[in-house]
This record gives structure tokens, C-alpha cells and sequence, in this order.
């Protein structure tokens, strides 16, 4: 074949053809596509063949089968005879109510340790390096080792510390008072009428600021956006009470019963719970901290030089100025951190908490483990593109309107 | 600029007020320069008196440190001198001659570079061998042998400091080539000889009683020499216009970076044997270190790719422009920007595979992290002295992480990075 017969883009130049950049990239592509095909190939073929030969269980219908095992830690109801199905939504449930209260938590620590880390004054700057510096630098594990066996050292039920006869900690854990639903029904629509009401306040906050920024008169969008909030909540309370004869919520204050003084009542953090968050919070809010504190140093300091000029307080300049525009460099990588502290809650297991981690691998004793790991594989991975699209939703909204 | 105010007549210039300089100066300034910065300076300031008070109260007369030389050589090489991994308690030797060569690389890193940072290095790294020898064990705990080998390396460090001084073996290549050698070397002297050709010392010691400190460190070392080049391959991969490249790349990342890498690692004692043929020779600190590598690997490439990110398309422009092929511009002009623009990012990684190696608990191997846990769980009689191991241990930990975040700031300077 002669370079006339071939086709007119791969004659180009009287380039040889061994050399022409298109054969080179397609002959790069299909090496590595059948390199990688080839591979996973022969790990699937090993897999059923060791699934075949060597008995190793593989299969679904495990999943209608009862666990028969506790999961030491749950916050919806479970018993033993319930289906391995229901033990995993368990199991994700945990992980999730771990990650969010963490990653709530977290930020605000964060914020206040990196926002210490800037401040003027040197003592607290260099209070906020050393916690930095330390808790960034320790192994997560470590860490929670090192909670957990202060909690294990805390003495046992009966002569814990006990605060105003409603706060008991003792080697098991913390319980404290909390407000438990008296009628399942009302209290979801209270809450779902108090989150209308936030959403109110916000979008009355968002409204009046922009009056305020059209006509130039006070109209005070943050403290009516907040009242506006509570007067829902509460007006939509006292209606669920008035209709109900009860509030829909009650509080539930802890107190020993019964023989040996176990703790009833109220909301009790066990030992496990307690630790990991802890644990997460101190250790993912050293990584914030950083991050906050990169991102507010990204701003020009002539913002802060040209706000101050144009009259704005130093809390104003922060708030309507400086954040911002860091919040464009902090977001990115905030997501990433809330994204590790989902994913290294799967250490709870070293502490006693029944994490998807754990659960899965107390799950492979009785489980095809195979299974098993294509399940939490796929729920962790949808744990994370969830925080992803959270970011990348969140981050459009706050880039610069010109910039592409 | 034209002077606003006249210059003051000769004889009348007054010094600046003392409030405004010295000691007293620098409080206003930064301590009590307003009524709540008062506040929290005095906030802080009982705080941290309240801490060190209670911290040396506990470090001194409230801390049994007992447990930590209970553990002594534990924390350092796990299991490995017991009788169930070398009969006879001979192998100590081994892990001692794996320090003798480190330190003879730092050596010889000194001798070629002779700058502060790798003299720092090696010599601290000396000194604290050279210390432990004086530890106060008694001579049966603690034998003569033990404690020659560890001041063998004042002599180790001062051969490696001459052979790169004096022979042609002090070029970054070559380090580089003795340094990989000296890993394999450390791996197969740990591993030791084949058991039928039984030569006394040199037993073959199973990787599963290799523990401790010296596990963590083997772990960290082979994950950070591999996850780097194999992160840049992903990033380049990712950043590649050739779409079937790009997706497996892509996909590779996003599965690594998902998943946590304790699950990921559970997965490499149950299904990664599975996925091999029975007979393959795949033993579990591989696994684990594979496991490590390519989820380091996976966080390496995105750090790459924010760098390769960040350069001007100028740059590779020009490359272009100057004649250069496409893989000249990349290894050439491209990567040494790039990875320069993200060395806090890169070595943040290295720190951060570092502490991971600490998750090797969920495989039974005894780091020094679960060398201590362990201990605690099968002696109840210590169990409160858990905070003195855990305390003992994160430092551990932090002198490690700071030395490398020491090495990095100092890397960063001689490169230039925010200078040019």
C-alpha cells in the first residue's frame, strides 16, 4: 500500500506512518484498553474459579436471610430476626448520622480554629498553630485510641459524675437530657413546618437585603429573617400542641432505674459514638482550620484596606467582603475534607461503633464476602459523589458571575 | 515622594516613644493593643497555664511510664525477635543492620549534598540510635550486641558520608539506585534465607511477625516511592486527550479515592487472594503495601493534576514552539513546574499515607499502633496506663510527620517556590 492509496489526514507532511500521532495515540489506547481488559479478565475468571473450586459463597439471597446478630449502635429500631438487607441500611444510617453531625461540627471548630489562627492577637494565633500542628499530624487511630480509653477509664455506671442530676457520665458513655417525640405523626410535621419556616427566614433575609442594597435604608434582613423563622416554629407549635392535648416534643431527662442503676431516659452518646465523633471532629477541624486559613489569606489585603475605606466595620468587611470571596478557594477543598471524615468514620470499629465498615465485616463471618464488598463499595462510593455534587453544586453558585 | 513634613531641626530628633518599641511595644501590639484582645490574651494565657500545669503534673508524678519500656523493643519491631517468628532470638541483628544501611544512605546523601537538611537528618537520625544504646535496661533485657549495633551507627553514617564524598557513587542517580537497593536489600535481610539451606541468623522469618515501628516505616517508604511516579502516570493519564486512556484513569481514581481505604484493605485480605490464582506467591504486607500505593496513588494524581493545572498553557506552548516533542514538554517544561507548584500538597500526602499505615490493624498486623492496643486489651493490669502508651505513640508519629514537613519547607526553599 502506498502513501497515495491511504486516506488524505494520514498522508500529512510525508510523515511515515509508524510515526504519525494518530496511529501512535490509537495504538496507545487499544495496548492499554486490552492490557486493562486482560487484567480484569483474569482476576474475574480466578474469582469464579475459586467461587467454583473452592467453595467461597457468592450470591444475593443472603440479603432476605435474618442477621441474628445486635449491631451494638442503632438509631432505627432493630432486632436480631430483622433481614441482612435491613442490618445494612442500618449500618449505612450510621455511618451517615456520623458523617453529618461530624462534618457540621467540624466546620464550625474549623472556622473558629482557623479564623484563631489569623487573629492579631499572638497568644491565641499560637495556641490555634499548636492544635493545628499536633492534631494534623497524629494518626486518626491513634487519637480515637486515645479517647476511647479515657472513656474506658471514666468509672463504671454507679459511681459515675453525675451534673445537676441530668448530665450522667460514667465509662459507658454520656447521657443527657433530650427531647423525644410524644406522637410520631406531629412531631414530623412539626419539623417539617419548622424547616418551611428556615427556609422563610432565608428567603426574607435574602429579600430585605436586597431592599436594602436598592434603596439604601436599614431594614434589619438578618434579625427578621430569624424572627420570622421562630415565630413560625413556635406558632406552629403551640397549634400541635393546642390540637393534640401534648407538645409534640417532650423532654426526656436521664436517671438511674431499676437494680443496677442503669441509665434510662434522655439521649445516651455510648462510648462508641461519643469517641468517633469526637475523635472526627478534632481531627477533620485541624485540616479545616488550614483551609480556612489559606482561603481568607487569598484575598487581597487591599479588599480588606478598600472596605475599611468605604466605611464597612471590621465585622461587616469580614462578613460582606472577605468571606466571601475566600469561600471561592475554601469550598473546593472543604469538600474534599467532609468527603475523608465520611470515609474515615469507617475506623469506628476500632472504638465499638457499628459503622457500615464494621457491620460489613462482622457480616462476612455468615455473608458471602464477595457480596458484601460489592455492596458497601457501591454505598460508599455514593456517599462520596453525593458530598461531590453537593460541592459542585455549591461551588457554581458562589463563583464570579463574569468569569466563564 | 515629596517629605509632607519638614525634617525636624538638627538635635530634635526624639527616639520613638518607648511604648511603641521594645518589649513593651510588641505586647500593645499584639497581646493587649484592645480591651477584648485583653480579654482573650488573658483567657489564653490561664489556659495554657492551666494546661502545662496539669501536663507536667501528669508527665511527672501522675504518668506510669512503665508500660512504655515494658513494651521497649515491641514498639520497634513488633513481634519479630519472638520465638514463634525466629526460634532461637537471634534475628534481632537484622532489623539493626536495615538501620546501619539507612544511615549510611543519609550519609551518603550528606556527603553528595553537604547542605544543612540532609546533615540534620543524618545526624539525628544517629544520635538517637546512638542513644538508645544508654537506655537503662538491664543486660539481659537489653544484651551488649543490641547496644553495639545501635552505636555501629556513628561508624555506618561516617562510610556512607565518605563513599559519597570520595567515589564516584556520590551522583543523585546513583543514591537514587543505592537507595531503591538498599530497600530490596532490607526487605530480603528481614525476610531472610530460604529455611532448608538453615543458616543460623538468617532464618526466614514470616511477614506477619514483622511488627512495630519498623512496619509502619516499610509500608510508608515503599508507598511513597511508588505512589509518586505511579500518581503521576494517573494525572497525565487523566489529563490525556486519548478517551479510553482518559477513563480508566478516571475511574481508577475515582474508585481509590471513594472507598475507605480500611475497606479497601479488609478487601485485599478476603477477595485480592481470590482474585489471584491459589499458588501465587502474594503474602499479606504486599497486599497491604499494594493497597496502600494505589490509594495513594489515586490522591497523588489529583494534587498532579491541580499542578499540572496551574501552570500557564504558554508554557507548553513554547516547549512546542522551541521544537520540543510532546513528551519532552512533559517531562521537561510541564511536570518539574507542576509538581513544584503542589510540594505542600504532595508531602501533605506522604504525611497522610504515613498515618495510614496505622489502619493495618484490620489485617492482624501488629503496627506500632496495635502493638500497643493489643498489650492493653491482654493485660488488663495496664489498662490505665492506655493514655501513657497512646501519648508515647502519637509522638512517635509527630516527630516523624514534622521531620518530613521539616524536609519539605527546606525542599521548598531551595526550589525557589514563592521566590520566582
Amino acid at each position: 500500500m502506498t502513501s497515495q492509496q491511504l486516506p488524505r489526514f494520514l498522508t500529512y507532511q510525508n510523515i511515515p506512518l509508524w510515526r504519525h500521532v494518530l496511529i501512535i495515540q490509537w495504538t496507545a489506547q487499544i495496548v492499554s484498553a486490552i492490557v486493562v481488559v486482560a487484567l480484569v479478565v483474569w482476576f474475574f475468571a480466578n474469582i469464579s474459579n475459586a467461587i467454583q473450586d473452592r467453595d467461597i459463597p457468592f450470591g444475593w439471597s443472603f440479603l432476605d436471610r435474618e442477621y441474628q446478630t445486635p449491631i451494638g449502635e442503632h438509631f432505627i429500631p432493630y432486632e436480631s430476626s430483622d433481614t441482612f438487607l435491613y442490618a445494612l441500611g442500618v449500618a449505612v444510617t450510621n455511618t451517615v448520622i456520623v458523617a453529618v453531625a461530624g462534618v457540621i461540627l467540624a466546620i464550625f471548630l474549623g472556622i473558629l480554629i482557623g479564623v484563631a489562627r489569623l487573629s492579631g492577637n499572638w497568644l491565641v494565633s499560637r495556641l490555634a498553630l499548636v492544635y493545628i500542628e499536633f492534631f494534623r499530624n497524629v494518626p486518626l487511630l491513634v487519637q480515637l485510641l486515645f479517647w476511647l480509653f479515657i472513656i474506658l477509664a471514666l468509672p463504671p455506671v454507679r459511681e459515675g459524675y453525675v451534673i445537676a442530676n441530668a448530665l450522667y457520665i460514667n465509662n459507658s458513655g454520656i447521657s443527657m437530657p433530650w427531647p423525644l417525640p410524644t406522637n410520631y405523626a406531629f412531631a414530623v410535621i412539626w419539623i417539617a413546618i419548622a424547616v418551611l419556616g428556615i427556609i422563610a427566614g432565608l428567603l426574607l433575609d435574602k429579600h430585605l437585603s436586597r431592599k436594602e442594597t436598592e434603596t439604601g435604608k436599614s431594614t434589619y434582613p438578618f434579625i427578621s429573617g430569624v424572627a420570622a423563622t421562630l415565630l413560625i416554629g413556635a406558632a406552629a407549635w403551640l397549634l400541635l400542641s393546642f390540637i393534640a392535648g401534648e407538645a409534640p416534643f417532650a423532654l426526656s431527662v436521664p436517671g438511674p432505674e431499676g437494680r443496677f442503676g442503669r441509665i434510662a431516659g434522655g439521649f445516651t452518646a455510648r462510648a462508641g459514638l461519643l469517641v468517633l465523633l469526637v475523635g472526627l471532629v478534632i481531627y477533620t477541624a485541624a485540616f479545616i482550620a488550614e483551609i480556612v486559613r489559606a482561603g481568607i489569606q487569598s484575598v487581597g489585603r487591599g479588599q480588606t484596606e478598600a472596605a475599611r475605606a468605604l466605611g464597612l466595620s471590621p465585622v461587616d468587611t469580614l462578613r460582606r467582603v472577605i468571606f466571601p470571596q475566600a469561600l471561592r478557594v475554601i469550598i473546593p477543598p472543604l469538600i474534599s475534607q467532609c468527603l475523608n471524615l465520611t470515609k474515615n468514620s469507617s475506623l469506628g470499629g476500632a472504638v465499638g461503633y457499628t459503622d457500615l465498615t464494621n457491620v460489613a465485616v462482622t457480616m462476612t463471618q455468615t455473608a458471602p464476602a464477595i457480596s458484601i464488598f460489592i455492596l458497601i463499595m457501591g454505598a460508599y462510593l455514593a456517599m462520596s459523589l453525593t458530598w461531590s455534587l453537593i460541592g459542585n453544586i455549591y461551588n457554581r453558585r458562589i463563583q464570579f458571575g463574569s468569569r466563564r | 515622594m515629596a517629605a509632607i513634613q519638614p525634617a525636624p531641626p538638627a538635635g530634635y530628633e526624639l527616639p520613638p516613644p518607648r511604648t511603641e518599641v521594645g518589649v513593651i511595644g510588641w505586647l500593645t501590639a499584639n497581646l493587649f493593643s484592645t480591651w477584648y484582645n485583653t480579654a482573650l490574651t488573658i483567657l489564653a494565657g490561664a489556659g495554657i497555664v492551666l494546661a502545662v500545669w496539669y501536663g507536667l503534673a501528669w508527665i511527672f508524678a501522675g504518668a506510669d511510664w512503665t508500660v512504655i519500656a515494658k513494651l521497649g523493643g515491641r514498639f520497634v519491631i513488633g513481634q519479630y525477635n519472638t520465638d514463634a517468628a525466629c526460634p532461637g532470638n537471634n534475628c534481632f541483628w537484622r532489623p539493626q543492620a536495615s538501620l546501619l544501611l539507612v544511615i549510611a544512605l543519609l550519609g551518603m546523601a550528606w556527603g553528595m549534598k553537604g547542605n544543612a537538611v540532609a546533615r540534620n537528618i543524618a545526624v539525628a537520625v544517629t544520635a538517637a540510635a546512638a542513644a538508645f544504646a544508654f537506655l537503662p535496661y538491664s543486660m539481659e533485657r537489653m544484651g551488649l550486641d543490641v547496644r553495639l549495633l545501635l552505636l555501629a551507627g556513628i561508624p555506618a553514617l561516617g562510610v556512607g558520608y565518605a563513599l559519597a564524598r570520595f567515589t564516584p557513587l556520590g551522583s543523585g542517580m546513583r543514591i537514587t539506585i543505592a537507595g531503591v537497593g538498599i530497600f530490596l536489600l532490607t526487605l530480603l535481610l528481614l525476610r531472610g534465607l530460604p529455611a532448608d539451606w538453615s543458616v543460623p541468623g538468617l532464618q526466614p522469618v514470616g511477614v506477619i511477625y514483622w511488627g512495630g515501628l519498623m512496619l509502619n516505616l516499610i509500608l510508608a517508604v515503599g508507598g511513597i516511592t511508588l505512589s509518586l511516579p505511579i500518581g503521576v502516570a494517573l494525572a497525565l493519564g487523566r489529563r490525556s486527550q486519548l478517551p479510553v486512556v482518559k477513563a480508566l484513569c478516571v475511574t481508577f481514581i475515582e474508585v481509590f479515592r471513594g472507598v475507605p481505604l480500611i475497606t479497601l484493605l479488609f478487601m485485599s485480605q478476603v477477595l485480592v487472594p481470590l482474585a489471584f490464582p491459589q499458588d501465587f506467591p502474594l503474602n499479606s504486607l504486599f497486599r497491604a503495601g499494594i493497597i496502600i500505593t494505589m490509594f495513594s496513588a489515586a490522591y497523588m494524581a489529583e494534587n498532579i493534576r491541580g499542578g499540572l493545572q496551574s501552570l500557564h498553557p504558554g508554557q507548553a506552548e513554547a516547549a512546542r514552539a522551541l521544537g520540543l516533542a510532546g513528551w519532552q514538554t512533559t517531562l521537561l517544561i510541564s511536570l518539574p513546574q507542576a509538581i513544584r507548584n503542589v510540594i505542600p500538597a504532595i508531602v501533605g500526602q506522604f504525611i497522610g499515607l504515613f498515618k495510614d499505615t496505622s489502619l493495618v490493624y484490620i489485617i492482624a498486623m501488629l503496627d506500632i499502633v496495635e502493638t500497643g492496643r493489643t498489650f492493653i486489651l491482654g493485660n488488663p493490669e495496664y489498662l490505665q496506663s492506655a493514655r501513657e502508651v497512646f501519648v508515647f505513640v502519637a509522638i512517635v508519629f509527630w516527630v516523624f510527620t514534622y521531620g518530613m514537613s521539616y524536609v519539605s519547607s527546606k525542599v521548598e526553599e531551595s526550589l525557589g517556590v514563592g521566590r520566582r
